[in-house]
């Protein structure tokens, strides 16, 4: 146990590193896009580039970042059966939820869309539009992103069983996102 | 062995069960589209290859520059309401309507409406009203009831006032683009404001002692600081409103730019409000300001030329032709000073801090739901789920008006105990195609679905905005007040829907009016003074809008595939 609770939280570790990153990649999409505005509507400078690295850091915030919101327990749920449970049964909907639910499928995810990847690292994609980035980068989010959710699912999975154990002290607390 | 039809049904009541369990729905959503998924494949229903579309989709959502604008609305809310903006407007109209019969009352009104269209989170609102209205209507003899639900209904309209995030996701959902959706619900949220206000207006007659005017020693700011308060609350925010919106239904701007530009606004009127905000930064701003207030005074005579004489007009596009890009600089380079500030005051940056933070998680978890869905909705299809709703709902009486009731009314009940989010990617892609097919236009779908959505909130006893309110509200508020408060206002927004659904022309009326609006004579203003480079302005623009509305553009290719599977199974 004591092994897989070094997993998880070298897990936790990695996946906290890449949510602050993908926080910061909201501020400069902003900042960016703004700019982007300012300076087209001015001066009628815009290229096609910097109109998709937006969406790039869009593909960012989400891919990397909803690791770090599983972690924090922001993924929204419907409460109102949950919300009545004892903790010790919510901690067992998250551990088959987990086990059933989201391993399974991230995985899948993960690696069907490594074929979107290897296929556009393959023959070099570009962007269709002219002075467009290169497409791999973003499509390796994809896979990267959804194994990462994946991972972090797996640390979750273990800290709830090591809180079953009476091995670890975990903060279960869900609140519904602020709307 | 299952038969193909079963597999609809079998599917659906899946996704019912799972979903009530309680595990985050983004994932239940994309394991229950998974599993159906492989046991079609298995029992032959269609291809392989067909779930190999999947990758395509969620790229599809990822490049969405529509979606885009998700992050960039939550983000300029989140700035503002930490801002202190709330407090100053609701003091300032509360003062200014004191002393007619439910004055206070209307203040929480218009400032609901108001700060809906600048910050866009409901629970914001409630919060703000609640925080600094509450008291003071209890302590000047309001009637309990009559006070919680009109803090809780008034946040509410944020729902449905532009820019709200509904909007933009219902726009993505239904295939509109997001300015006629806006448009669109820009009538309802008018109307529904006034209803609100009507409301007020008739109790204060029949009811008056539940809704008594200040006493005359509560209206402490009178004459020109009453004026400066209000001011001070009130331009900042029509600034924005204007920036945002403004640019949008002109079509200078894509949804996605406004929102970038509304993050940008709020924070630079967080700045301009902070107390750190240094006499340098002062100056530079007012230049900046000053700058672009010399280019706007003869951009306007160009845009509104038929207002002035032709010489006139004349000299301001040779004003705006020599100075424009010099001006424009100086703005430019006073925002970036106004941007470092922010940077430097500690304050300002927590907030700053916090509030990309939490935009973050709301939108990975958004976007993970619509991730989600898009798994399952793929699956449904594939096994025909699409028909079976068809012909579940087909056989309704009524045409239009009665499919539209149905809607209303399902939406209704799911909205105890599914959120928006749930709503506008599950069910929404399910009953919008029928919608179609019975010659509904959908944004009046999407607007008459947002007003209902807009209940769920206040619906007792879980609406959330009840819930904040009962967060925040003084101890000797009881839960039984604030639940039996919010039914007349439930009563008003059923009344809304209705609205809604028999007078369609409200919700159309705006687009075509808004469609019909002088991009031409707009575009004076932008042109650059090479004239050779400024139509991509125009026609960029429109090109971005065009790809975020067809949603499915992007995967029109992966939806000819599916196809051509389909028939060939």
């Amino acid at each position: 146990m004591d092994v897989l609770l070094a997993f998880s939280r070298l897990i936790d570790a990695i996946n906290e590193r890449l949510g602050r990153l993908a926080n910061w990649m909201v501020l400069a999409a902003c900042l960016l896009s703004a700019g982007n505005a300012f300076s087209r509507y001015g001066y009628s400078l815009s290229s096609n580039a910097w109109l998709e690295i937006q969406w790039y850091l869009f593909a960012g915030m989400v891919m990397l970042g909803s690791a770090w919101t599983l972690n924090r327990n922001e993924h929204v749920r419907v409460d109102i059966i949950y919300g009545r449970l004892s903790t010790r049964g919510q901690v067992w909907v998250d551990i088959a939820g987990g086990l059933l639910f989201l391993l399974p499928a991230m995985l899948v995810m993960s690696w069907t869309s490594w074929t979107i990847f290897h296929e556009s690292w393959r023959i070099n994609e570009m962007s269709q539009s002219a002075g467009g980035l290169i497409r791999w980068p973003v499509k390796l989010l994809l896979p990267l992103g959804f194994g990462l959710v994946a991972l972090q699912g797996l640390s979750e999975v273990i800290k709830r069983v090591a809180y079953l154990r009476g091995l670890i002290n975990l903060d279960l607390h869900y609140e519904k996102p602020l709307q | 062995m299952i038969p193909l039809e079963w597999m609809a049904p079998l599917m659906f009541s899946g996704l019912i069960a799972f979903m009530l369990i309680g595990y985050p729905v983004a994932f239940s959503l994309a394991a229950i589209g998974l599993f159906f998924g492989f046991i079609s494949i298995e029992l032959g229903f269609f291809e392989p290859v067909f779930m190999s579309n999947l990758p395509l989709r969620v790229f599809g959502i990822l490049s969405n520059e529509l979606l885009l604008a998700i992050p960039f609305f939550t983000f300029m809310g989140a700035v503002l309401e930490r801002c202190g903006l709330a407090e100053d407007l609701l003091e300032g109209t509360g003062q200014l309507f004191g002393s007619v019969p439910g004055g206070l009352a209307y203040a929480v009104i218009v400032v609901g409406a108001i700060l809906g269209a600048i910050t866009g989170t409901v629970a914001a609102s409630v919060i703000a009203m609640g925080v600094i209205s509450l008291p003071i209507m209890m302590r000047y003899g309001y009637d309990m009831k009559t006070a919680t639900g009109v803090i809780a209904a008034s946040g509410t309209i944020t729902q449905l006032i532009p820019p709200s995030l509904v909007l933009v996701v219902l726009a993505d959902q239904i295939g509109r683009s997001v300015g006629d959706m806006y448009a669109g619900a820009f009538g309802p949220s008018i109307v529904q404001t006034l209803l609100f206000a009507l409301y007020i207006f008739v109790l204060s007659l029949f009811r008056p002692q539940w809704v008594p005017p200040l006493p005359i020693e509560a209206r402490t700011l009178r004459g020109w600081p009453l004026i400066r308060r209000v001011l001070w609350g009130m331009v900042p925010s029509v600034v924005l409103i204007f920036l945002v919106l403004g640019t949008i239904f002109l079509g200078l701007a894509t949804p996605t730019e406004a929102g970038a530009m509304g993050a940008v606004g709020a924070v630079v009127l967080a700045v301009l409000r902070d107390a750190a905000f240094s006499r340098f930064g002062k100056w530079c701003a007012g230049i900046g300001f000053a700058a672009l207030i010399i280019l706007l005074v003869p951009a306007f005579a160009l845009w509104k030329d038929e207002w002035f004489s032709p010489g006139l007009v004349q000299s301001a596009q040779a004003f705006v032709d020599q100075v424009r890009g010099e001006l424009l600089g100086v703005f430019y380079v006073g925002l970036v000073v106004i941007l470092l500030e922010a940077a430097r005051i500690t304050r300002l940056r927590g907030l700053i801090r916090q509030g990309f933070e939490s935009t973050m998680r709301i939108t990975a978890m958004v976007i993970f739901i619509l991730i989600g869905s898009t798994v399952f909705s793929l699956v449904f299809q594939g096994v025909d789920g699409g028909k079976w709703i068809e012909g579940l709902l087909s056989g309704l009486p009524g045409g239009q008006t009665g499919f539209l009731i149905f809607v209303a009314l399902f939406v209704f009940f799911l909205a105890f105990f599914l959120d928006f989010f749930e709503i506008a990617f599950i069910i929404v892609p399910l009953l919008a195609p029928v919608a179609q097919k019975l010659g509904i236009d959908l944004v009046w779908f999407g607007v008459l679905l947002c007003v209902m959505l807009q209940t769920s909130f206040m619906h007792p006893p879980f609406g959330f905005a009840l819930f904040y309110l009962r967060g925040i509200a003084p101890r000797e508020v009881k839960s039984r007040d604030i639940y039996l408060g919010a039914l007349p206002w439930v009563g008003l927004q059923i009344i809304m829907a209705a609205i809604v659904v028999f007078w369609p022309a409200l919700v159309t009326g705006f687009i075509s009016k808004a469609e019909t609006q002088d991009p031409s004579t707009v575009e004076i203003i932008l042109e650059a003074p090479d004239n050779s480079q400024s139509p991509p302005a125009e026609g960029e623009d429109k090109k971005d809008e065009g790809q975020g509305n067809a949603a499915s553009a992007a995967d029109d290719p992966t939806a000819e595939i599916e196809r051509q599977l389909k028939s060939g199974r």
